[in-house]
């Protein structure tokens, strides 16, 4: 019962530490920015097909449902591309605006990379500086672990929901067939998405964040490891005899993490979730047998 | 219920090839004041460290209260610790960094206990101080403010004045003679005579082992040895040797005399004192046992 009152406190530390340093904003300013800037280039993208297409429509003088039915094709077949191919998630997502599915595609990607930006420093750098020794003579390692994993994941929860609004809302204001119910329903679902997808990664950098009393090295070790996990999942796609490969990269089970079916979402999720137990047990490991 | 606060039995600490702590055992007893000395590398920050259960230790066992400080919570409550050279989190604010604190060690009204630390430490001013704007002797009275919180039966001191001006200094002490006999109190400096002042007791570390440890006492000879500081005269060693209760008389290298004797101290330094103004020798002064510093030096 200790245990859960110090992760609570220590979360809470964590989360103040981080309002108070303007380390929110920092964050929230590079997704929210690197958000829009994908939004724009795909924005542009997207308005400059839908334009050409219609420009050739009218030249060839169809009709209005023939545009449409053209339309909706090349929506398929762009949506079909995103979620390779599954037939009920191109039905579930035939809703959402193709900009909001392909910022959403192109932001996950990076995410792992900036949830290390966003934690690399939470236990190395404490370590370093020997300020853990404060905290160590009062609570739990574990706690101690927790409660800033736990402040992390708040923290990414509050700015990814932040940025995700944002898209939804440009992509409500840009689109007049996308419903308000529609647009909440599809909110919450992007962002369980990305939770859930952010959970391994999450636990990934507080693994390589207790290696090290470096706070760089700790960095460079994180963003090795995403590449290695990138490299793993690129080996297993391109080689069938190697496709095995795929399973040992977290970002192979992010596809499913839309999908409409109840199993196939929770078997993503299950493969995040023993990620995440795995990073995060060898995390507890590091920290309960290092010397701090 | 052990009469031992503090066990550290055959303790081995290395830092890859370098052995930091070799093979160490000391007990400190309850509500005693105990010294750790010794010169840089001697290898007091990493006891300290292991005492803590910052870091374990690759051979030995060691007990604060009969409890092993690498069992998780082990040492909630039980131990106040200034570690040396660690930073202060930040950025904060002084006063919400020790209330944290406080509230982490489950103390039941944090507030107060940080602002009384504060007071006890002549910072009741510096609550809303960011902990980046502090000076080092600052820095450590808010580290010393820490580990006064909550009143707990073991202190931990690793070097409480080092770097502090010498008015500030004096207050630390002040304040360790206050708590002398509350609670156990370990403390490690470089300043001898601090510790010959403070303490109960010590132990002398050189490259990590325990050259001697005992009462203040023992290490410094009060009940065995004195020396009279000479001005003037020709000092009769063979007739003070032949005093009784008096085994060695000689003259240091400063031109004083050393007295070593057994059984009553007064009697001896009396009759010692008599014979040399009787033989027309000018006194400036006697002092019992040897200086700590002497001693150090001696066996380092």
């Amino acid at each position: 019962m200790e245990s859960v009152a110090e992760t609570a406190i220590i979360c809470r530390g964590e989360l103040q530490r981080a309002l108070r340093s303007g380390r929110v904003i920092v964050l929230l300013a590079l997704y929210a920015v690197f958000s829009l800037l994908v939004l724009l280039v795909i924005g542009a993208i997207v308005n400059a097909l839908t334009a050409q297409m219609n420009q050739q429509l009218s030249q060839m003088g169809g009709e209005a449902t023939t545009a449409e039915q053209l339309y909706e094709q090349g929506h398929n077949s762009v949506l079909g591309f995103l979620v390779s191919g599954d037939a009920m998630m191109i039905e579930a997502l035939q809703q959402v605006p193709l900009v909001v599915l392909i910022v959403f595609k192109v932001t996950l990607f990076f995410l792992p990379a900036y949830i290390a930006l966003m934690g690399f420093d939470q236990m190395s750098g404490e370590v370093g500086s020997r300020s853990i020794r404060y905290l160590a003579i009062r609570a739990r390692r574990a706690s101690i672990l927790f409660g800033k994993v736990l402040a992390q994941a708040i923290l990414l929860l509050g700015l990814v929901l932040t940025v995700d609004l944002g898209i939804f809302i440009y992509a409500k204001v840009t689109n007049s067939t996308f419903t308000l119910p529609q647009m909440g329903i599809h909110l919450a679902k992007f962002w369980l998405a990305a939770i859930v997808f952010s959970m391994a990664y999450l636990a990934l950098t507080s693994l390589c964040s207790a290696l090290t009393r470096s706070t760089v090295i700790s960095l460079i070790l994180n963003l090795l490891a995403l590449f290695v996990f990138w490299l793993v999942d690129i080996v297993g796609k391109a080689d069938p005899s190697k496709q095995f490969l795929r399973y040992f990269s977290p970002s192979n089970y992010a596809n499913n993490l839309l999908h409409p079916a109840l199993g196939q979402f929770a078997l993503s999720a299950a493969a995040y979730l023993v990620f995440a137990a795995i990073f995060f047990a060898a995390a507890y490991l590091v920290v309960r047998a290092r010397d701090l | 219920m052990s009469e031992w606060a503090i066990e550290v039995r055959e303790a081995v600490k290395r830092f890859g090839p370098t052995v930091a702590v070799n093979r160490l055992s000391l007990q400190v007893r309850r509500g005693e004041c105990f010294g750790l000395i010794g010169p840089n590398g001697a290898g007091k920050t990493t006891t300290f460290a292991m005492m803590c259960g910052y870091l374990a230790a690759n051979e030995g066992e060691i007990r604060i209260f009969g409890l092993n400080p690498r069992q998780p919570g082990a040492l909630k409550r039980v131990v106040g610790v200034l570690p040396q050279d660690a930073a202060l989190p930040g950025p904060a604010m002084v006063g919400p960094v020790l209330q944290y604190w406080a509230r982490l060690s489950g103390l039941p009204d944090p507030e107060r206990e940080a602002r009384e630390a504060l007071v006890k430490v002549g910072l009741s001013e510096s609550w809303a101080t960011s902990t980046q704007a502090l000076s080092h002797g600052m820095n450590k009275r808010i580290a010393l403010a820490q580990a006064l919180m909550g009143d707990l039966p073991v202190l931990l001191l690793d070097e409480p004045t080092g770097g502090l001006d010498p008015r500030i200094a004096a207050h630390v002490r002040q304040l360790i003679r206050d708590l002398k006999g509350t609670r156990t109190i370990v403390v490690s400096s470089h300043n001898l005579q601090e510790l010959e002042e403070l303490c109960d007791s010590a132990a002398i570390l050189d490259r990590g082992k325990l050259i001697e440890s005992g009462s203040m006492t023992h290490l410094t000879s009060r009940g065995a040895e004195f020396r009279v500081e000479i001005a003037r005269g020709e000092v009769p060693l063979a007739e003070l040797q032949a005093l009784p209760g008096c085994t060695r008389a000689s003259l240091d290298a400063t031109g004083a005399l050393v007295v070593q004797f057994t059984g009553s101290p007064e009697e001896i330094i009396t009759r010692v004192v008599g014979l040399l103004i009787s033989r027309g020798v000018l006194i400036l002064g006697v002092t019992r046992g040897r200086k700590l510093e002497d001693r150090v030096l001696q066996v380092t």
